[in-house]
């Protein structure tokens, strides 16, 4: 009986606790949780009832998305350029940070100081040198281009995160390897890259929401309707229909679930590699 | 076998070329030329067709002493960074300790919580524009079922509430990064001090004031400095929800030089590029300022 009666106190000074976490928890997920359901309703039922259920079901308006407006270009643009842009930015920004935390050389100080260096430079100081420049070289409007600037602009983070990681891996290893034989390429690809495969995909991870998500460098370099990523798609489909709510609505959607669906998969080492950085 | 050979921390010239060459020449050419182009274009007027023209410090001064834009746009970026670093500061530290006195579904919770994080701001700001819409945005549904009816309005219509509209939904994407931040440094804390704090009655409040805030302070400084770098460069999330408008009620640094290099019929890269450098310069000075200031003399042990 005392026990149930404590128990009850608990509760009650719980409540307000309960309360604000509960509201929060509205005020997060609400709007996300709104616009899917009016990505599944015509923009004329929205019109009659903002807040109302999806029914019937719209799914077409998915496939409509895709092919009547330019929905499916823009994914393929922002699929392409941010899977090569994350490709290569892992790959060398990898053999860059295995350079930096295995070999003892002149200039290492240097070398590591200019990349890092990257971490704190505004996009504004980079983005109208880099107009002219890409329009130097005939980059400009290209995805190539836009790609080249993505893999530039990541590289400090990538070699941040997985330098500090490579550089904990014990030297007893590589003094191993190096008995046995190893050539440096060995070493870097058969040592570094497997017993690192954790903080490499923490990186990919990252980059891969950051570059999907990315319109500034993209909204200035790209000019052409059938080079645009999704964010500038949803901008440019928004400025021309913006009556059209359920239609961008249901935009909004293709754009979301890719990185919700990398989200459910890694949400473990996502959080920890982006708090990794500030804990310490 | 020379030892030399076998110390795998030595590599000749050739195998650290191969190494770093990929990296510093994609980052050489399309980070640092840049950053000094930019440099070097802010002495001088950058007009069409290739014609550059040294001003020497013309753009500075025509920029700190008779451009009224350029002021109201630092008094805008100013306001929103100090007040949203505030408030991601206090407000993700306040989610975290919720999280951390075992509130019910705490996992679930962090996760449904972090999620506006990973949405890009383009995706945000569509979202809270219809949020905000003056005829069947969520924001005066809410006032109206609460009976607050006088307080709806044009959100983002209004020279004096857009600013704060726009820093709202800006907090609203980012409150769940610092939570998450401050959640890994609570659970970090040596479980015994807490429990001692515990046992010597000590009240909540006293606890945070006392035990974990000291403790934390690491954390704190280091997102303090993040949130200052992201809310200084602003860009984005004001692009999309009030293009700096209405009457330069929301127009931020980043968002005019913006407008002044691709916007504007001026045709001059120089000045804008002029505004970036004065910026980066402030926000390099303010950084120095603040690891300086906050960083802590003697570490606690702990």
């Amino acid at each position: 009986m005392a026990t149930q009666v404590r128990f009850g106190f608990e509760q009650l000074r719980r409540a307000p606790l309960v309360l604000f976490v509960l509201l929060c928890t509205v005020v997060s997920g609400g709007p996300f949780l709104w616009v899917a359901a009016m990505s599944l309703r015509t923009t004329a039922e929205i019109f009659r009832d903002p807040y109302g259920m999806p029914s019937p079901v719209h799914w077409e308006k998915f496939v409509d998305a895709w092919t009547k407006s330019n929905y499916g270009t823009y994914f393929w643009n922002s699929t392409f350029v941010v899977v090569i842009a994350v490709a290569l930015v892992t790959v060398i920004g990898a053999m860059a940070a295995h350079c930096l935390a295995r070999y003892s050389f002149r200039g290492n100080r240097l070398v590591r100081f200019l990349i890092l260096s990257g971490l704190i430079l505004p996009p504004q100081l980079l983005i109208l040198a880099l107009f002219q420049i890409l329009l130097d070289i005939d980059l400009y409007n290209t995805l190539s281009g836009l790609i080249l600037v993505y893999v530039s602009t990541h590289i400090a983070m990538t070699v941040y995160i997985l330098e500090g990681f490579f550089a904990q891996i014990p030297q007893d290893l590589f003094d191993a390897a190096r008995m046995d034989g190893y050539s440096d390429f060995e070493i870097f690809w058969r040592v570094t890259m497997p017993i690192g495969a954790p903080a490499i995909f923490t990186t990919v991870t990252l980059n891969f929401i950051i570059l999907w998500n990315e319109f500034l460098f993209a909204v200035v370099l790209l000019t052409d309707d059938d080079k645009r990523t999704l964010p500038l798609g949803i901008m440019h489909f928004t400025g021309s229909h913006q009556l059209d709510v359920g239609m961008v609505a249901t935009g909004l959607m293709i754009a979301i679930l890719p990185i919700i669906v990398i989200y459910a998969f890694s949400s473990e080492t996502m959080i920890k590699g982006m708090t990794a950085g500030a804990v310490r | 076998m020379a030892p030399r050979e076998i110390d795998a921390r030595r590599a000749g010239v050739g195998i650290l070329i191969v190494f770093l060459a990929p990296a510093l020449l994609v980052y050489a050419g399309f980070t640092i030329y840049p950053v000094l182009r930019t440099f070097y274009n802010s002495f001088h007027a950058i007009k069409p067709q290739g014609v550059v023209e040294f001003v020497g410090l013309s753009n500075f001064v025509a920029l700190l002493f008779t451009d009224s834009i350029f002021w109201k746009a630092v008094t805008n970026t100013a306001l929103f960074t100090i007040v949203a670093t505030i408030v991601d500061v206090v407000g993700g530290l306040l989610l975290a300790l919720c999280l951390f006195a075992r509130a019910p579904l705490a996992p679930l919770l962090r996760v449904v919580w972090f999620t506006p994080v990973l949405m890009s701001y383009v995706v945000v700001g569509i979202i809270w524009v219809w949020i905000y819409d003056y005829d069947w945005g969520l924001a005066n549904a809410v006032l109206h079922w609460l009976g607050l009816s006088a307080l709806e309005q044009s959100w983002l219509g209004h020279p004096s509430t857009a600013l704060w509209s726009v820093l709202v939904a800006h907090e609203w994407k980012w409150l769940g990064f610092n939570m998450i931040v401050f959640l890994a440094a609570l659970h970090a804390l040596p479980g015994e001090v807490l429990g001692a704090a515990e046992l010597d009655h000590c009240g909540w409040i006293a606890k945070l004031v006392y035990i974990i805030v000291p403790m934390l302070r690491t954390t704190i400084v280091n997102l303090l400095v993040l949130s200052f770098i992201g809310k200084m460069m602003v860009f984005d999330l004001i692009w999309v929800m009030t293009g700096g408008g209405p009457l330069w009620s929301t127009e931020t640094v980043s968002t005019y030089v913006y407008k002044r290099a691709f916007e504007w019929n001026t045709f001059d890269l120089g000045y804008p590029s002029a505004i970036a450098v004065l910026w980066f310069i402030i926000i390099l000075a303010f950084i120095a300022l603040m690891t300086r200031l906050l960083r802590q003399r003697d570490r606690l042990e702990f």
